[in-house]
């Protein structure tokens, strides 16, 4: 898998591309007719806006077009830092990504080497079963969940109040609001996560395994000693993922089923943007507060990368 | 060695089968139950959206008499077939300008070496990076400007380059055997040329991959629809979804029909196309 991965992990080494016509010192024109359609899009629809956003994070706007923007330094990120309601979210940002870990790397990983050695149809049956969530719509999951766990009459509170266990308000009770809604966002990844580490694990050349074993390593020694450390730039990958974009995989969820609530429960710092952008109308707290996303997740993107450079193994 | 070893295989020989189909059954168990997780969600979409008013709480596992009123209730209710005609036009031409922009841009990276290549290929890998959600508001503005709110070519437009496309393509372009290359470049050929007539015939696999991986999540896309999108007839799917659960959440034998009908085409394509749309998500990983 994962040469464009490798490549956004290391986007800034990778200029040494095999040049066929070497025009060196000589300007050519022609590279740059077939560059600007991408970068006139990439620049008007994600790098001119960032610089916007940059600056509106230091003006009070309601969004109206006719109303004035008034400079207000840097108040808006005086207040933000004073809200509990900023707080609470990286806090809830924070758990849904640890949250996510067991869903999107641990368990498909234990089951990926549990499962090594499945063959022929019943793996081409597994395969296509667990890889639909993937290309599920989040809008269509969210529904899917919400009918599963709904608190009348969803099949899993009946099924949970055969057992005794009472009615759970999975998306009405601030105790499992967050976490419902983590399972959800998990319940995308978890077979799609098992099938990347799969492929990773059967890349693995066996004679390795082999010379292991004639020193006689025992089975979780040869796990611990040659399969983890081969698998690290996947689980690096799959961590990195998990850490940059699951917040962001949430926020349909979030929207869809619980608005944030109930009590502020469920708003990760992207729902918050959200909210104060398009609900309260003030554009000037959204963008501060996406610029400290921004500028935090910026941070744990380049220690990521760090990470992955010194730690990964890789076998030449 | 031979010698030494021929005592510990002819115990292992026996124990074998016996440790062999115990830890095989766990090794199902454990794919049944994630096959089940997965699965199971989307069977209970099909099963309520076919269940009759009446029944519409029953927990057998196949409704008793099956019918498709809740589909025509959605079918009347919501324009639900303009939708889907409207998500297929965003998805086949967001697909289609991403394959476009990203060839292009790959190409040009790939085929001239520029002072400035390093920094270009570092922009374009970092714009992934740059969360929806900040840059929303100057979006939004930019596109209420260009009167692009609640039409189909709002929701195109900024999504018509993907450093993901051009990241994908680059990749591949760059095992194309440069030898190749360089005798057109030497035969006098235009660049526009080879593309279109040797470089691009040479990458079906990738401009399929990246075909799939592209319309599949410009159909599934919820974000800068939401924003963007005011009637539902102007809108995708997925915010016709969104309002109908809002306003008939209730209604579960509808809401699941109308779920049903919203996935179904990438369901069909899955069906179809299984093998390439996993080798398409797995080589290129999560988006």
């Amino acid at each position: 898998m994962t040469d464009i991965q490798a490549d956004l992990a290391r986007p800034l080494t990778l200029a040494r591309a095999p040049a066929t016509a070497r025009q060196r010192g000589t300007f050519t024109v022609q590279p740059w007719l077939y560059l600007a359609p991408a970068l006139c899009l990439l620049m008007m629809w994600t790098y001119v806006p960032l610089v916007e956003a940059f600056q509106l994070s230091f003006y009070q706007w309601n969004m109206l077009p006719t109303a004035p923007q008034r400079y207000v330094g840097l108040t808006n990120y005086q207040r933000l830092f004073a809200l509990p309601e900023m707080r609470a979210a990286l806090w809830n940002t924070l758990f849904y990504i640890v949250g996510l870990f067991p869903m999107s790397v641990i368990i498909p990983l234990f089951v990926a080497i549990w499962t090594q050695d499945l063959e022929g149809r019943a793996r081409t049956i597994y395969r296509g079963l667990i890889f639909v969530p993937m290309i599920v719509a989040p809008v269509v999951a969210a529904i899917l969940w919400r009918w599963l766990l709904n608190e009348d009459q969803g099949l899993i509170t009946l099924g949970l109040e055969t057992v005794g266990l009472g009615r759970i308000g999975f998306l009405t009770d601030p105790k499992y609001a967050l976490a419902t809604l983590t399972w959800i966002t998990g319940w995308k990844l978890i077979g799609f996560s098992t099938l990347l580490f799969s492929a990773a694990n059967a890349g693995i050349n066996s004679s390795y395994i082999e010379a292991a074993r004639i020193d006689g390593a025992s089975r979780w020694g040869i796990i611990r000693d040659i399969r983890l450390p081969l698998l690290s730039p996947t689980i690096l990958l799959l961590s990195m993922m998990t850490i940059l974009f699951g917040a962001q995989w949430s926020f349909a969820y979030i929207n869809v089923l619980t608005n944030g609530g109930p009590l502020k429960s469920t708003t990760n710092i992207f729902y918050l943007l959200w909210e104060y952008g398009f609900q309260t109308m003030s554009a000037g707290w959204s963008s501060a507060a996406g610029m400290i996303a921004f500028a935090g997740f910026a941070v744990i993107a380049a220690g990521c990368m760090w990470l992955t450079k010194r730690f990964a193994v890789y076998d030449n | 060695m031979t010698i030494d070893a021929s005592p510990d295989s002819a115990s292992l020989a026996t124990a074998a089968p016996k440790a062999g189909s115990a830890r095989r059954f766990a090794v199902h168990a454990v794919m049944v139950v994630l096959s089940f997780l997965s699965i199971f969600p989307i069977y209970w979409m099909i099963v309520t959206s076919l269940r009759p008013e009446n029944e519409i709480f029953s927990t057998s596992l196949w409704p008793s008499n099956p019918s498709i009123e809740n589909y025509v209730f959605v079918l009347t209710r919501i324009p639900m077939i303009g939708m889907l005609v409207n998500t297929t036009i965003v998805s086949a031409a967001t697909a289609l300008l991403q394959v476009v922009t990203g060839l292009f841009a790959a190409y040009a990276l790939v085929r001239w070496r520029m002072r400035l290549s390093g920094v270009i290929h570092g922009l374009i890998a970092l714009s992934w990076l740059v969360p929806f959600q900040v840059t929303m508001i100057p979006n939004y503005v930019l596109a209420s400007r260009l009167g692009l709110l609640d039409t189909l070519t709002g929701l195109i437009v900024p999504n018509a380059a993907h450093a993901f496309a051009i990241l994908l393509l680059y990749n591949a372009m760059r095992s194309f055997p440069t030898e190749i290359l360089e005798a057109a470049c030497i035969d006098g050929a235009r660049s526009w040329k080879i593309l279109w007539q040797i470089v691009v015939p040479n990458m079906g696999a990738p401009i399929a991959s990246l075909s799939i991986i592209a319309f599949i999540s410009a159909w599934n896309e919820y974000f800068w629809p939401l924003l963007l999108s005011r009637k539902p007839e102007n809108s995708v799917v997925q915010i016709g979804l969104q309002m109908f659960m809002t306003q008939e959440g209730n209604l579960w034998g509808p809401l699941m029909a109308a779920a049903a009908l919203a996935s179904l085409p990438i369901l069909i394509i899955y069906l179809v196309l299984q093998r390439h749309v996993i080798e398409s998500f797995m080589k290129s990983g999560i988006r």
